[in-house]
């Protein structure tokens, strides 16, 4: 019995570890002090990072990914949240339906939908040469994270505090914006982060998506990854896994992190 | 008296009508970017491939006919199924144990586990490719590690071959298997468990008959996430199967990018996501009888 419950133990840890495993090594890396990607690391350094600030096609691509992440965020919040609050409080019978209808780009190959908006952004003249086209779906691929973290708090809202205000003489708007918005804060916050790192992270999509001579980070890291295997890689995948972090931190601390829904 | 029907959740009896601007901006974004896009592939699947334009005039159903009648494209297609899988059975088994210690435990540490399944998804996929590179690679950890122990002379090939992608993608899409079934674990009233154990069941036929039935969205879940997730994965093929190993996605993109046969890729791609829907529709039947308590 107590040698089953080892067994079973050292399975979960093996686990746990396989599932880390890979991602700390490649920071422990990043911090290597000598010229290989070899481990165990020679000595700790930052000299890594400081080679990836000087990295102009680094750079670049970080700033083409923050400038899609923000403004994917961005509208899929506007749009994502006026969704929510129509398929929760307004669309009746139609609910289900709809919500999985929202959810339906998390659902389809993430290729396949680049492809598709590939062949229409070319045969509509709207071009595949500007950023227009990763804009454009950056938006529908991260609008369902949104959407169902703002409709998850939605679910769970009181809607007597909403009359209790109504009854108080508060128009729609100060109602909206005193007492709806401050309770779907949490949703909000979280469907945003989720936003911004799946679209930080986006591949697929962004491969066949991105204008001429652009480039976003992950591509560009993968591009790299083909001639060079030096520690700018790791320290490249390090900001990654760094802003993954204070990412999971926030979220744990506005709305606890099991909260979070996957479908 | 007759029943009056009441609508749940709105109190206010306004018409539905104006609150339909809300929805207007999301439908409009899926109808022009994703409805009209994906009926535009099928026609454009549906083109002849010519050199020199991204597409021929007329319609022809000779990219299909390419498609399916050549062995090298078919043997591809059964490979990656084959992939996805292995990749979907190892996650069930590797991430079930996981799931139902997560839905279960009262530890302290809850919170950190949940952590550790959580961040891996939100680490980027060409990062955690490349950590596995680190460490499957030829002069990579594992077999530096092999070698300094005297367990092997020659580093053995544990990339460029199905092994190392297989290896990597289970842990890309662990986590969509573990979540979902921690949601369906969740929800199951241990009492029913302890009910089957007092009546005279042993562990394995509460596991048989209670837990497993009633987990079975959960694993249907999490099955077809890493399934589909799988079949249409091209970072981690590319990354650790390196010219060798060759998937669906991996010939699409060729076929797109490379090539710039666009009506052939579209008709590659729509084939696997058709491939990949009859397996999920195979699969969700034949779980029927599961659902049913297993009789």
């Amino acid at each position: 019995m107590t040698l089953a419950r080892w067994g079973a133990s050292l399975f979960l840890w093996a686990v746990y570890a396989f599932l880390l495993a890979p991602i700390v090594l490649v920071v422990v890396l990043s911090l290597n002090a000598g010229e290989l990607l070899a481990f165990p690391p020679q000595g700790l350094s930052l000299r890594w990072y400081g080679a990836l600030f000087e990295n102009e096609g680094f750079m670049r691509a970080m700033r083409t990914s923050l400038l899609v992440a923000s403004f994917a965020t961005t509208a899929s919040l506007l749009i994502g949240t006026a969704a929510a609050l129509f398929v929760v409080r307004h669309a009746g019978r139609q609910r289900e339906r709809l919500r999985m209808l929202l959810m339906t780009p998390l659902m389809l190959p993430e290729i396949l939908t680049a492809i598709a908006l590939l062949f229409f952004l070319y045969a509509t003249g709207i071009g595949t040469r500007t950023v227009t086209g990763l804009l454009i779906g950056h938006t529908l691929i991260t609008l369902p994270y949104v959407f169902m973290n703002v409709a998850a708090s939605l679910y769970n809202f009181d809607r007597s505090i909403e009359q209790a205000a109504r009854s108080l003489g508060a128009g729609p708007l100060t109602v909206f914006r005193r007492i709806t918005l401050p309770l779907i804060k949490p949703g909000l916050i979280t469907g945003a982060l989720f936003a911004f790192i799946i679209s930080f992270d986006l591949f697929n999509l962004s491969l066949l998506l991105k204008g001429v001579g652009m480039t976003t980070l992950p591509l560009q890291l993968f591009d790299y990854l083909r001639w060079d295997f030096d520690p700018t890689a790791a320290a490249v995948s390090s900001v990654s896994v760094l802003m993954t972090l204070i990412v999971v931190l926030i979220i744990d601390r506005v709305v606890g992190l099991r909260s979070i829904r996957f479908g | 008296m007759t029943a009056i029907p009441i609508e749940r959740d709105t109190p206010l009896p306004r018409p539905r009508t104006r609150a339909l601007w809300l929805i207007l901006p999301a439908a409009a974004l899926l109808t022009v970017f994703l409805l009209v896009p994906y009926l535009n592939i099928i026609l454009i699947s549906l083109r002849p491939t010519v050199s020199g334009a991204a597409w021929g005039e007329g319609y022809t159903l000779a990219n299909y006919a390419r498609v399916f009648g050549d062995d090298y494209f078919m043997g591809v297609l059964a490979d990656t199924v084959w992939l996805g899988l292995k990749t979907t059975l190892i996650c069930l088994v590797l991430g079930y144990p996981v799931a139902f210690h997560l839905a279960r435990t009262t530890s302290r540490w809850k919170g950190l586990l949940y952590v550790f399944v959580l961040s891996p998804l939100l680490v980027g996929l060409v990062v955690r490719s490349f950590g596995w590179l680190i460490l499957l690679s030829g002069n990579g950890v594992i077999n530096q590690l092999l070698r300094d122990w005297g367990l092997i002379q020659m580093p053995i090939a544990l990339m460029n071959n199905t092994l190392g992608v297989t290896i990597a993608l289970v842990h890309v899409f662990l986590p969509f298997m573990i979540l979902p079934l921690i949601g369906t674990i969740q929800s199951i009233d241990p009492n029913l468990a302890l009910a089957a154990r007092s009546l005279g069941a042993n562990g394995r036929t509460v596991f048989r008959r209670v837990w497993l039935p009633l987990s079975w969205p959960g694993i249907q879940a999490g099955c077809i996430l890493v399934f589909v997730l799988t079949l249409s994965a091209y970072v981690t093929p590319v990354m650790l199967g390196g010219p060798q190993v060759k998937t669906m996605s991996v010939l699409v993109v060729q076929a797109l990018v490379d090539n710039f046969r666009w009506p052939l890729g579209a008709a590659l791609a729509l084939v696997l996501a058709g491939t990949g829907a009859l397996a999920v529709w195979l699969f969700v039947r034949a779980g029927r009888p599961i659902m049913r308590g297993m009789e």
